[in-house]
């Protein structure tokens, strides 16, 4: 059975979602072994509390955390044992095979690199997050197409770009058991030709990549039409459009309370309509899919929203237990040795600190 | 020294105490009525615990007490006989004679069966014998064997006992029944040591707070064998014996028997002067079991690092308002999502 570390400090709601997640997790029979990394009083009060299986979890004491907040760099430097950290070096030291936080996402970056290695081929790390879209995809239907990168760096070189593709569509073909996830870069224009210069010369090897299926350049409009399966993006840019969907989304279900509110026929219309808009909630909603993945180093951490509750942090530990089992990390070496066979990077410096501290 | 000690007593359920028994579905419920004696399944560590406590010097009786059906007699002997398991007391509950007689409320009624059947039962007891109670979390075990104990321990008036069975449901059947035995059994003391429920629903463990420190919440039978070394019953090969069942017949791990040793200590169940005396006390019991260093050196991490703060001793604790737990909810646990 697959260990997870989970963070049971990190995040809005912690310790209580994360335990409550955790307990849920170690009632499922498919599901994993957890070790809650934290406050051994807090986390054991709050196990009791909730329906749980002893036998599954173990709890790893730390007192320390770092606050939402917090600078990354700092808290880590300070608090070397915050619970965030332990979760890397309990991965790193075999004692897990994955973590799960939903805490500062740059803090969680910066654990996994100080304490895991970057994967051969892999520059900087991406953090994938998910997206809705109209198109469904994989054996299970899923309504979600992958972004990356969505705020682990600022820039992104052609090299970067091919192993974001790459580790994008090996997640893709793991997690969401797509067999061929489609593939494409964002850019300004769907001709090849179109976007920066590092945009132009990442489609010209990703066309040849002999294990992707790279469909081309896709444009801002393609991505809740659900044209690719994973969209390839370099941080600031990535950050911006997830940023932009989550408030877009917001305002129209603010658009949705004010007709409610203002008049009677519009509030009966939206009464009509409202078991269709609670079925598209439940289909998109984030809680469901669980956390966004950090990908590019030799272990699995999947990185759960800050404000997750109960069921997106167990909905993490099962998709962090899911990349285990699947090899999603061997895939990714498999897909980054070719990448290798098509173009020898040009060498850049390594980068390994997050750039965009925000809650991803 | 041994023989000046009070003589034992076990009191056991059967379905989900000992026995692995799904009867949530109608489909489980028929399966269960028509296996065979062989094919039943005892909860893991069950048998090698119960065959340590029948074997005890000390111990006088082990009885079953069970809600299963009369008709299932004849099955579940053989299959405790099968275990080789001591009984010296077995009663099961007269299903068919309350449906002939109409009597429908006692067929699903806990409270007013099996606390009658608990003091009929002590009737066959040394008086100075004290109990050790097995049951489980889903029905009202903890309520009836704490109940019991407070009625030995002659707390109640049959008018209080009256009430307290009304509120909790019992048949009015078993309440006469109960208030008829009162003065029979009575003593100065409450009799019951420990009370071990079995976590077969995995009800949240603060659940059972309110019913005091000698209430302890198991999820397995590890657990009650360390609780029972600590209490000074079982020596340190007997609790090898039960974990060795559970990992040679039940497939345990030894990071699921360090985790359930670590939660005993968290709870306070056992503290750490009593980890370190079954370290020592079990490095002589496992020395020919094969990677024993292994697990020892996992229990003594778990030792070291668990916080741990132990619960006050049972023997202190104050008779039970029963008043209030009725009043808190439902005796029964209910898994989310049932009725």
């Amino acid at each position: 059975m697959v260990t997870v570390a989970l963070d049971a400090m990190g995040g809005d709601k912690a310790p209580v979602a994360q335990v409550a997640g955790a307990a849920q997790i170690s009632l499922d029979p498919q599901g994993a072994h957890v070790i809650l990394v934290g406050d051994e009083r807090r986390i054991a009060a709050e196990l009791t509390k909730v329906r749980h299986d002893a036998e599954r979890i173990t709890i790893e004491h730390t007192p320390n955390f770092v606050p939402m907040d917090a600078s990354p760099r700092h808290a880590l430097d300070a608090t070397p044992d915050a619970s965030v950290a332990v979760c890397a070096r309990l991965v790193h030291e075999g004692r897990a095979q994955a973590m799960v936080s939903a805490g500062n996402t740059g803090a969680v970056i910066l654990a996994c690199a100080r304490h895991w290695e970057r994967l051969e081929g892999v520059r900087r790390c991406a953090l994938a997050a998910v997206i809705p879209t109209e198109r469904r995809r994989g054996e299970r239907q899923d309504p979600f197409s992958l972004m990356l990168d969505v705020g682990a760096t600022l820039d992104a070189s052609p090299e970067d770009l091919m192993a974001f593709a790459v580790m994008g569509s090996a997640y893709a073909a793991r997690i969401s058991r797509n067999p061929a996830p489609r593939v494409a870069l964002l850019s300004n224009g769907t001709e090849a030709n179109k976007g920066r210069e590092e945009i132009v010369q990442a489609h010209q090897w990703l066309k040849v990549h002999p294990s992707l299926n790279f469909i081309g350049n896709v444009e801002g409009v393609d991505l809740p039409r659900g044209t690719a399966d994973v969209i390839v993006t370099d941080g600031f840019t990535g950050n911006i459009v997830l940023k932009m969907l989550e408030g877009i989304s917001e305002t129209v279900l603010e658009l949705g309370r004010y007709a409610y509110r203002q008049k009677f026929a519009w509030r009966a219309g939206m009464m009509l309509l409202s078991s269709g808009i609670k079925q598209l909630r439940e289909l998109t909603d984030w809680q469901e899919y669980g956390g966004a993945p950090i990908l590019g180093f030799d272990g699995v951490c999947i990185k759960a929203h800050g404000r997750s509750e109960e069921r997106a942090m167990a909905n993490a530990t099962r998709v962090a237990a899911k990349a285990v089992r699947t090899n999603l990390v061997g895939a990714i070496k498999e897909g980054l040795a070719r990448a290798r066979e098509i173009k020898q990077p040009v060498q850049h410096p390594v980068v390994v600190e997050p750039a965009l501290g925000g809650d991803a | 020294m041994t023989l000046s000690l009070p003589p034992l007593v076990y009191r056991w359920d059967l379905d989900k105490t000992y026995l692995r028994t799904e009867f949530d579905r109608a489909r489980d419920l028929v399966r269960t009525a028509f296996q065979k004696a062989h094919e039943k399944q005892s909860v893991p560590g069950a048998a090698a615990l119960l065959q340590a406590l029948g074997a005890h010097p000390r111990t006088a009786r082990v009885d079953f007490i069970s809600g299963s059906p009369e008709q299932l007699r004849k099955v579940l002997s053989e299959k405790l006989h099968l275990d080789g398991i001591r009984v010296d007391g077995f009663t099961l509950k007269p299903n068919l004679q309350n449906l002939l007689k109409g009597r429908f409320g006692a067929i699903r009624d806990q409270v007013g069966y099996k606390l009658p059947a608990l003091l009929e039962a002590r009737q066959s007891a040394p008086a100075d014998a004290e109990e050790f109670c097995f049951g489980d979390d889903a029905e009202a075990d903890a309520f009836i064997y704490r109940l019991y104990g407070d009625v030995v321990a002659g707390r109640f008036t049959p008018d209080q006992l009256r009430d307290i069975m009304l509120r909790a449901g019992a048949h009015k059947k078993g309440i006469e029944r109960t208030v008829m035995l009162l003065g029979t059994v009575t003593t100065d003391r409450d009799p019951v040591r420990r009370i071990f429920i079995h976590l077969d629903r995995h009800s949240p463990t603060s659940r059972f707070d309110a019913y005091g420190a000698r209430v302890v919440p198991i999820y397995n039978y590890f657990q009650a064998a360390l609780v029972l070394f600590d209490d000074g019953i079982l020596d340190a090969a007997d609790v090898v014996r039960v974990a060795l069942e559970m990992v040679r017949s039940n497939g345990y791990s030894i990071r699921r028997l360090a985790n359930s040793f670590e939660d005993l200590l968290r709870r306070g169940c056992i503290g750490a002067d009593m980890a370190a005396r079954f370290e020592a006390n079990a490095s002589e019991a496992m020395k020919d079991v094969p990677g024993s260093e292994g697990i020892l050196t996992e229990f003594r991490r778990r030792v070291r690092s668990a916080v741990t703060q132990r619960q006050p001793d049972s023997s202190t604790e104050e008779p039970l308002n029963y008043g209030a737990i009725l009043d808190s909810g439902p005796l029964k646990f209910r898994l989310p999502g049932t009725h």
